[in-house]
């Protein structure tokens, strides 16, 4: 047959499966697929595949038997179990089918979603494919093979999608097969992983038969060609996410390892005659021999899985019986167990899968969880500045004696370090605390069960045998380090090492007469670490739900606190160590200084203070900084003189800089410490004692603390300006004319609030009002910065008038005006008028100046009143005598 | 002439705070009585044409502050009042005590040219209510210590004498403008003749 019409043919072949397989996908119908023949048809246009180009040589067995017999020996440890079973176990395969086991093994596989990956492992081996097909064979044409896989693999994943891979030159009816051959081929870069995983699978196997068979059976001409396949070995399956399939499909084999009732070594393959049945008759002697060789193999290849997938990790624990089951199944088990439980191997992929689950969770806000950095802005004068936490307050509670873990944990006094550097400080002294609260645990097993064997025993024998256990468990973590090492190093490098290390692994474990005891510590481990240290498991929806709940602060639920209460909360109270027993990663240098708090409103009596209900700040050598108002210039020191005073630590969280970095720390002008990168970021702010006593208005430097600080004071009356700086009216002259505006708008507030007809101006002025005489001489930054700028000046100015004009053209104003108690004359006065009008503080009297004036002789509305209140007192005598 | 040419009359309302000043007034001008307190800010005052012995004349009833609650307002408005009523509680002693002080201080702010003869009227207000602590006949004897000062015995809530009080009171006060020199008869030129001189005043002299 020309080559065109073997291309037209397999165009056809694969158009056949693909409409098939479109339809299968694209109709929602749920019993397509088994009532309406979607099945059978699809395993007839599969089949149809399989024949073509088949040198069927008169086999007997049906068409295409002995290719698919090759998986017995490509992949035998998924073989062994279900390649018979697949063949024969035939409840309602389709009547025509009956007798054909490779029909019956294609429907099995079709029926199962299996299919794809099973063809993918026979077409990886060319030299099968080839004894098998003839050159010009559907199936070993590359591209097809290809697009055949990717079309199964489509339909047992249900994802349309994939058929895009295929290239539609393969089936539209394309005669120039040259120009399939220049095209660009689509192609999904494989991992590199992947790659070497399948070499070195092959490898591996064909080193194995090697070693079985060296003694000529094989013979040379047979092996060459295979390594040159090797080199040449192209991945099939070529879809990304087969690796992972791969996996799926170890994994499965581990599950059934575990089952006692798998019939591992029953099943003798028989082979008929084929070409290959001398070369074939050694290797079949071996047979049960490189099936145990190679159920080896697969189980240390899956330890390697495991390793490298860490995400199933947690599942093959999980999927493993419990231990009371597996027990009973013997040696399997055993190796399971160490499998996923207790080699050093294991352990390394378990400490990878904690770090992994927490980035899951960790940076993901949670919706609803309460952001305490979003609590609304209070200003200074309202919180005193409490708000503002420094980096780090040094602050770490201490547990009382007695007080439970779980209590200390939940305690407020932990909950109160909000700190950003204490809450991650906790991290370290919390997670130190757990670990050797858990090995305490641990520790305590062990011991009880000691204990319980040894009770009937003389104390010295007792003694003896356990130093014999601690001796024999120090000599097994010295194997299981080295062989831990050893794997480290030689990863899957060369098969020579690793059997190498699997041998001393299995000495390590059979031959150490693991008694009971371990298998039960074992056991105890598989608990603990399945449970307590995959964090999956820990952070399930209703551990997350329930630790928001937990009252103030502690309702993040990845603070330091937190973590360690879900991680305990799997124990009893009883198994757990008293907080008060546990060492704290808190040292005694580190721990607050035992000063008394300063007394916040009232005097704090050192008789109540027992330290816990007063959190205490710093430590013996250094403070956090005070959310305090500086009215004063700092004398200035040298860096050195200060950083000496200042012990060569950040100011604002302790951190401690060798004298040579010391350059490197920033003043803050606010505080007039030096403080490190971290804490000062260089931000520019005005500085209150600068303005009050220079005017200066320039804007320093100043720690991020410090920054916050005067922010949220900016706007808050604090300087008593005048009282600070006598001067400072010399010194500004716009001082001095703020404050006399200020003065007469107080005295202007009461007429304009007292008169129904300032409506139209109340909403222009009022913002200008204060409440108290007080206030109109207490400035904040704010008002400084706008008296520089003029902007003060101007405003008043603008509200004063406004107001003048109002009460002068109003009569109800006019008339609450001052008539001068003195001359009498029809002048009316009004007290804001300081050039012409003295005015008395006591009665608020308005007199002239020239008529009187302030310190002068008694007002006179004074005095009446005084004599007024003595003749009431005069006639209440009277009254009484 | 005069009986053509439109009559203001300045009343000020004095007495201690809740003796039911504006309540008075309001019963007089509006008719209309509130259960609730609300403490007069400043000053405040109404009008209301009455007509008395055939001459319509426009009372402006000036309703003060009882209390002091701002320290800077003064009393300018006491200048040029035809008449001072004078407010008590019947049923509250200390308000009747502190009459006295409440027509010294009118009589020394108000600087009127006869401050013996000067119109000034007495109200006890709230008869409606019990107990009684100042008698009337307490009352009628202070009013005649002061130069028999014409008493009213009122009600603001039950509307109890308030016409004939608010009569009599225009009667006094139109007295006493008769009697009195022309230039205190017209308050609003005398505003502006103070008005004009302010705002150079206040501009210059102001801070």
């Amino acid at each position: 047959m020309p080559k065109s019409q073997y291309i037209l043919k397999h165009e056809q072949l694969l158009r056949d499966l693909k409409t098939i397989i479109d339809g299968l996908l694209s109709r929602q119908v749920a019993n397509i697929w088994s009532i309406y023949g979607g099945l059978s048809r699809l395993h007839a246009a599969v089949e149809k595949i399989f024949k073509h180009g088949y040198k069927s040589d008169g086999n007997v067995n049906g068409s295409y038997y002995y290719f698919v017999q090759g998986l017995e020996w490509l992949q035998p440890k998924t073989s062994n179990n279900y390649f018979s079973i697949d063949c024969e176990y035939q409840p309602n395969i389709p009547v025509h089918l009956k007798g054909d086991k490779a029909s019956i093994w294609l429907y099995r596989n079709l029926e199962n979603l299996t299919l794809s990956t099973k063809l993918g492992w026979l077409l990886s081996d060319r030299n099968h494919l080839n004894g098998c097909y003839y050159s010009h064979a559907f199936l070993r044409s590359e591209k097809y093979a290809e697009a055949t896989l990717i079309c199964l693999k489509a339909l047992e994943r249900k994802q349309p999608s994939l058929m895009s891979e295929i290239n539609p030159r393969l089936f539209l009816l394309q005669p120039n097969a040259e120009d399939i051959h220049k095209m660009h081929r689509r192609c999904s870069s494989l991992p590199d992983r992947y790659l070497n995983k399948i070499i070195y699978e092959n490898k591996t196997k064909r080193s194995k038969i090697l070693e079985r068979h060296s003694e000529g059976d094989l013979s040379n001409e047979l092996l060459n060609p295979r390594k040159e396949v090797v080199g040449k070995f192209k991945p099939w399956s070529s879809t990304p996410n087969l690796y992972v399939e791969k996996l799926e499909v170890i994994k499965e084999i581990i599950q059934s390892k575990t089952e006692p009732s798998t019939p591992i070594y029953s099943k003798k393959i028989f082979f008929s005659n084929t070409k290959n049945q001398n070369k074939r008759c050694t290797f079949f002697q071996n047979q049960e021999n490189h099936d145990v060789q190679s159920t080896q193999h697969s189980i240390r290849f899956a330890k390697k899985k495991i390793k490298t997938i860490v995400v199933d990790n947690v599942d093959i624990i999980e999927h493993t019986p419990p231990l009371s089951n597996s027990y009973s199944s013997g040696t399997t088990v055993v190796e399971n167990l160490d499998s996923s439980s207790s080699t050093p191997q294991n352990f390394l992929s378990d400490s990878i899968t904690l770090p992994r689950s927490m980035v899951d969770y960790s940076f993901r806000a949670l919706p609803g969880e309460k952001d305490y950095k979003k609590t609304p802005k209070k200003s200074f004068i309202e919180d005193g500045g409490k708000t503002i936490l420094p980096m780090s307050t040094g602050y770490f509670p201490k547990p009382t004696k007695g007080q439970s873990l779980i209590s200390f944990l939940t305690s407020s006094k932990i909950s109160r370090t909000n700190a950003e550097l204490d809450r991650e400080n906790a991290h370290f002294s919390v997670s130190e605390a757990i670990i050797s609260a858990l090995e305490q645990i641990r520790y305590n097993q062990d011991l009880q069960l000691c204990d319980e064997r040894m009770d009937d025993s003389d104390p010295e024998i007792m003694d003896l045998k356990q130093r014999i256990r601690v001796r024999r468990r120090q000599k097994i973590e010295e194997k299981q380090k080295r062989l831990w090492n050893s794997t480290v190093f030689n990863n899957g490098k060369t098969d020579a090492t690793t059997s190498t290390t699997s041998d001393t692994y299995s000495e390590c474990s059979s031959s150490d007469n693991i008694d009971d005891i371990e298998i039960d510590e074992a056991s105890n481990l598989i608990e603990n670490k399945g449970i307590s240290i995959s964090m999956a498991s820990l952070y399930s929806e209703d551990d997350i739900k329930r630790m928001r709940g937990v009252p103030d602060g502690a309702s993040d639920v990845f603070s330091a606190e937190s973590v360690a209460i879900s991680l305990i909360s799997r124990f009893k109270a009883k198994q757990l160590p008293k907080a008060s027993e546990l060492e704290w990663l808190v040292s005694e240098k580190d721990a607050p200084q035992a000063l008394l708090p300063l007394p916040n409103s009232w005097p704090v009596n050192p008789d109540d203070f027992e330290g816990d209900s007063v959190p205490l700040r710093g430590t013996q050598d250094w403070a956090p900084p005070r959310p305090q108002i500086i009215f004063t210039l700092h004398p200035s020191f040298t860096r050195k003189q200060l950083m000496i005073k200042q012990n060569y630590r950040c100011a604002g969280c302790s951190m401690r800089v060798s004298p040579q970095y010391a350059s490197k720390f920033r003043y803050c002008e606010y505080l007039g410490r030096y403080f490190c990168t971290g804490c000062h970021s260089n931000q520019l702010s005005y500085i209150p004692a600068r303005i009050l006593y220079k005017w200066d208005f320039t804007r320093y430097a100043v720690s991020t603390f410090s920054y916050r600080l005067l922010e949220k004071m900016y706007t808050d009356p604090l300087f008593r300006i005048f009282d600070l700086n006598k001067n400072i009216g010399k010194i500004a002259k716009d001082v001095e004319f703020c404050r006399r505006y200020r003065l007469g708008l107080f005295y202007i507030k009461d007429f304009v609030l007292a008169c129904r007809n300032t409506s139209s101006i109340c909403e222009t002025v009022k913002p200008y009002f204060k409440k108290d005489k007080e206030d109109i001489e207490i400035y904040s930054l704010q008002d400084l910065v706008k008296i520089k700028t003029g902007e003060m000046k101007k405003n008043l100015k603008f509200v004063v008038d406004l107001c003048i004009d109002h009460i002068m053209n109003c009569q109800i104003c006019t008339g609450r005006g001052h008539i001068c108690g003195i001359c009498k004359n029809d002048d009316i006065i009004f007290p804001w008028q300081m050039n012409l009008v003295s005015r008395c503080d006591k009665c608020g009297t308005c007199y002239h100046k020239s008529c009187w004036k302030v310190g002068m002789s008694p007002c006179k509305k004074c005095t009446r009143l005084s004599r007024r209140r003595e003749s009431d007192m005069s006639q209440s005598l009277e009254g009484c005598l | 002439m005069a009986s053509r040419k439109k009559v203001l009359l300045k009343v000020i309302i004095l007495g201690d705070s809740s003796v039911g000043k504006t309540s008075l007034m309001n019963q007089y001008v509006n008719r209309k009585f509130s259960n609730q307190y609300k403490a007069t800010i400043g000053a405040d005052f109404l009008t209301k044409e009455v007509t008395v012995d055939d001459r319509s004349v426009t009372m402006q009833i000036w309703d003060t502050a009882g209390q002091e609650r701002f320290q800077s307002l003064g009393v300018a408005f006491y200048r040029g009042a035809d008449c001072c009523v004078l407010v008590f509680d019947v049923t509250a002693p200390n308000t009747f005590k502190s009459l006295d002080s409440w027509r010294d201080e009118f009589l020394v702010q108000a600087s009127p040219r006869e401050p013996e003869n000067f119109p000034f009227v007495l109200l006890g207000n709230k008869v409606d209510l019990e107990p009684r602590s100042i008698s009337s006949k307490r009352a009628q004897q202070w009013c005649q210590s002061k130069n028999n000062i014409p008493y009213f015995e009122t009600s603001a809530k039950e509307a109890i004498n308030v016409e004939q009080a608010f009569l009599a009171i225009a009667k006094n006060a139109l007295a006493q403008q008769n009697s009195a020199v022309d230039l205190y008869n017209e308050f609003p030129d005398q505003i502006k003749l103070t008005n004009t001189q302010k705002p150079s005043n206040g501009g210059s002299s102001c801070c």
